[in-house]
């Protein structure tokens, strides 16, 4: 497949085996007009850890992604520009105090979503962040016990296979990682002599590739090019764990299938899907939904499915689908070593200090963690274009160091704020949708973390010896959006992920969470999903799954 | 309900792999059979074990240490000590008539020393790194352990000198047998020791990587029992964990030539996976060990009779 329109592969019984060149698994398969148990809109972080926990529980599961369905060995070039393909590049409108770049630093359409060319960082919250407003005294409480949430880690980490250290440096005790740290490449070990000349910790980065085989996946082979996309699969992502497992247990996966509107009846209860694959519109019924597109297209697809009992869109009766998004800060510091670093080798970030995340002497809510970087070279080039404005002689002169370059970038926490929300613009799309609006500023604890963490890490790379440093200002990853939460007056959906307004609606990916904490979010989008996961199959077993009644 | 999770391990991998190993071991068992009896002037039975154990403890500390410090890039001198000094005692155990005696004593004294000097340096390498002596290092830095082999190459072709002049009897039988098994319980604890923390660098991700931590062990419990009591069932025990572990020594080749196939290209991409894959030469040091304990187990052997 290449740039241009790639075909619908999951279909006809069969879906791509991710393992192989042009191989395939045999998928089972439903029609329009059956009664499917769960619809699944998005098969990422959280999608598809739902497609897999549901099919294994025994129900019947179609998901759908927008995006194509890739065979990684086959499909992943090595070339910046050609991956471009990962990303979700439709337009959507960016406004606000400090408007946030979209696309290939925050959303994915692939089978596999965002996962697909996620950069594997695999950190945990920190427990006290669950109720971050009752014992640190901001944002908002997860309606959810930190222990069960660190059992569903658990969980998912042994399915990624995660590779860690040892023993982890931050936090209460947690189980030994499945799989040992990798080695730390010149890039990291900058990172730990600067936390070392400081006086903190600093830990190899847990991160999801292979640092044994695993399967039919080789371990990493440490080219770097994870961002865009793994081309020997031994990155975890959720393409090559969590849908294998899915099709095995039988669900359905419809690649190149992108879900317009949620159809509901009268009483307010969810009927079905109109979804737009291979060239026409269609229509899946099903006795769930379950939304998992991510914080920007979760909301703009409830807002687009006003019904007769929804007149403001889906489960929005108090207003609250689309607010409270959160990005998270990305800034950070470079500078150039005498040694030759390489830092395109290996995954782009191998060591992480979670310091300032687990300190709380600090003039700041919230918390950062730091890592290491590896930017390939495009990426970096663009980095400086936009952010210093360099070009033409002094851009080449800045290029030609970068094999001596060495940088540490945060993920700063951001407060939620009601302000900061998606709604939906009066353009339309290609298929006739509204094109989404995302409205974003910075508050004052956000800059102060920015600034805060923009000292320390200078800081941290002169004491490892780096010079003529400079800094660059940035957002990465999206939470929040339809936060979930103790009551319909504070909240889109409860502590089980079902909409308050429409007890056959489940959200399970990035938005639903009430805070970002200060690491990146993946794991613990997997980790809710799973822990929804669960509580929808506990539910199912007590006969509960229809609310009402 | 038990997920339905793909299954993890290729049906068709593990037979390969068993078939290799039987075919190994098979193979190893016939050489060693069809082999016509030595029957050569400067050799009992003890030192040929011996020599042979000291020989295949010296080309494998040959070939790893080549293949590690390359992929270091030889980036300090003395990293060439390794090979030179191996690759001598290699041709001492090998080929004794090419050496005096004194020099055969000479270049395996050098690889003792050698690798207890390696030791320290690849300690040095350790403690720079940030983290130091963390498991971080341990798994990625020089490995702390490896050099040992070389001294035990070295151990073993100076006791394989010793030995050539005619076989001890009596109580010196008893005490050359005990000192060589002294080496040998050292030797299997030392190699137990790295592999275990290699295989815990790779997850025991096959289960097959057990075998080399927990029957070494038992082997050199019973070479331990067997020489502060050298009676006959003890002995017999000995020797039966002995050869076990030597033949494991031998399929633990295959199943690292399995593991370079599992790497990114498989054998394809040789020239990338021998490095990166589990090293093919290195688990033969186990026969190496175990073949200079039946040497050991011969002596007390004697010493009973
Ligand atoms: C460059 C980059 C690096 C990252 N690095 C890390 C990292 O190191 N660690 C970490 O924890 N996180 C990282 N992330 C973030 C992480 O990937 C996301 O937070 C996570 O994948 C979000 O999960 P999700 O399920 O909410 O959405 P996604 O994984 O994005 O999945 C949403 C899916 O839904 C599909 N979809 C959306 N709307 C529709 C629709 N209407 N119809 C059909 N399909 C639809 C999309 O195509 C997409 O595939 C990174 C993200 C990016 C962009
Ligand atoms: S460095 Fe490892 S995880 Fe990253 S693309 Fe290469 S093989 Fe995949």
């Amino acid at each position: 497949m290449t740039r241009g329109i790639p075909d619908v592969r999951a279909t006809e019984g069969r879906a791509p085996d991710v393992f192989s060149r042009d191989g395939w698994v045999p998928m089972r398969s439903h029609r329009d007009g059956e009664d499917v148990d769960f619809a699944i809109v998005g098969t990422g972080a959280g999608g598809g850890v739902m497609a897999a926990k549901l099919a294994e529980a025994g129900f019947s599961v179609v998901a759908f992604d927008a995006g194509p369905f890739f065979r990684p060995l086959a499909d992943f070039a090595s070339e910046e520009r050609e991956q471009d393909k990962l990303y979700w590049t439709d337009e959507r409108i960016s406004d606000g105090r400090d408007p946030i770049e979209l696309g290939s630093n925050n959303s994915g359409r692939a089978v596999g979503g965002s996962t697909v060319h996620f950069q594997m960082v695999a950190l945990r919250f920190r427990p006290e962040w669950f109720l971050a407003r009752s014992a640190l005294g901001y944002g908002r409480d997860w309606p959810v016990d930190w222990r069960e949430m660190w059992r569903a880690y658990d969980e998912v980490e042994d399915a990624l296979k995660i590779a860690g250290p040892v023993r982890y440096p931050w936090g209460p005790r947690r189980g030994r990682y499945p799989y040992r740290p990798h080695e730390v490449n010149a890039s990291g070990l900058v990172l730990a002599r600067g936390a070392e000349a400081l006086g903190v910790g600093w830990a190899p980065c847990p991160i999801a590739t292979l640092s044994a085989p695993r399967g039919r996946a080789p371990p990493c082979v440490y080219r770097g090019f994870c961002k865009i996309g793994c081309s020997t699969n031994a990155k975890q992502s959720i393409l090559n764990t969590y849908i294998p497992r899915a099709l095995a247990a039988g669900a359905e996966v419809r690649d190149l299938a992108m879900v317009a509107r949620i159809e509901t009846d009268a009483s307010g209860r969810a009927t079905g899907l109109h979804y737009h694959r291979g060239g026409e519109w269609r229509f899946q019924q099903t006795r769930n939904v379950v939304v998992a597109g991510y914080s920007i297209e979760t909301p703009r697809l409830l807002l687009n499915s006003a019904g007769p009992a929804h007149r403001h869109g889906l489960a929005n009766a108090e207003g609250l689908v689309g607010r409270e998004l959160m990005v998270h800060v990305n800034d950070a510091v470079w500078g150039t070593m005498e040694d030759e670093i390489r830092w395109y080798k290996g995954p782009p970030s191998m060591a992480v200090t979670e310091h300032w995340n687990y300190e709380d002497r600090k003039d700041f809510h919230g918390g950062y963690a730091i890592m290491s970087q590896g930017p390939l070279p495009t990426d970096f080039a663009t980095s400086m274009v936009g952010n210093l404005g360099a070009f033409g002689m002094d851009l080449r002169r800045r290029m030609a160091g970068y094999n001596h370059m060495a940088g540490l970038k945060i993920v700063g926490e951001v407060m939620p704020d009601p302000e900061n929300r998606v709604t939906l613009s009066d353009e339309t799309d290609a298929l006739g949708l509204p094109v989404p609006r995302i409205t974003f500023g910075y508050g004052e604890n956000d800059r102060a973390i920015g600034r805060h963490a923009r000292g320390f890490m200078s800081e941290m790379l002169r004491a490892a010896g780096a010079t003529d440093l400079f800094e660059t200002t940035g957002t990465a990853h999206l939470m929040g959006g339809c936060p979930m939460g103790f009551s319909p007056q504070d909240s889109v959906v409860d502590a089980d992920g079902r909409a308050w307004s429409c007890d056959n609606l489940w959200i399970c990916d990035g938005s639903v969470m009430p805070t970002g904490g200060g690491v990146n979010p993946s794991l613990t989008i997997m980790a809710n999903s799973a822990r929804i996961g669960h509580r929808i199959r506990a539910l199912a077993a007590r006969g509960e799954l229809a609310r009402a009644a | 309900m038990r997920p339905r999770v793909p299954s993890e391990r290729s049906r068709r991998a593990v037979a390969l792999t068993a078939l290799a190993s039987v075919g190994l071991v098979a193979g190893a068992a016939w050489v060693s059979r069809r082999r016509p009896p030595r029957r050569r002037p400067e050799g009992s039975r003890a030192a040929r074990q011996v020599r042979q154990g000291a020989a295949l403890l010296a080309g494998s500390v040959l070939a790893d240490s080549t293949m590690e410090h390359y992929r270091g890039g030889f980036h300090n001198r003395t990293m060439f000590v390794a090979p030179v000094s191996s690759g001598l005692a290699l041709v001492s155990a090998l080929a004794p008539g090419m050496m005096t005696r004194r020099a055969r004593q000479a270049v395996n004294a050098g690889a003792v020393g050698a690798g207890l000097a390696g030791h320290l340096f690849h300690l040095r390498n350790v403690l720079r790194r940030p983290g130091a002596l963390s498991w971080e290092s341990m798994f990625y830095a020089a490995p702390l352990g490896a050099p040992g082999a070389m001294t035990l190459a070295g151990l073993a072709g100076l006791a394989a000198t010793r030995l050539e002049t005619g076989q001890p009897r009596g109580a010196e039988a008893l005490r050359a047998g005990r000192i060589g098994s002294l080496g040998t319980v050292a030797g299997l604890l030392g190699t137990t020791a790295e592999v275990a923390l290699l295989h815990f660098r790779g997850a025991f991700h096959n289960p097959m990587m057990f075998a080399p931590v927990i029957l070494p062990p038992l082997a050199a419990l019973a070479v331990a029992d067997a020489a502060r009591r050298p009676d006959r069932a003890r002995l017999r025990l000995a020797r039966i964990l002995l050869r076990a572990t030597a033949a494991m020594g031998l399929a633990g080749a295959a199943f690292h030539a399995w593991g370079v196939h599992r790497n990114m290209g498989g054998w394809r991409n040789w020239r990338q996976n021998l490095q990166v894959a589990p090293p093919l030469p290195a688990p033969p040091s186990f026969t190496g060990v175990a073949l200079a304990g039946l040497g050991a187990a011969h002596l007390l052997e004697e010493a009973r009779r």
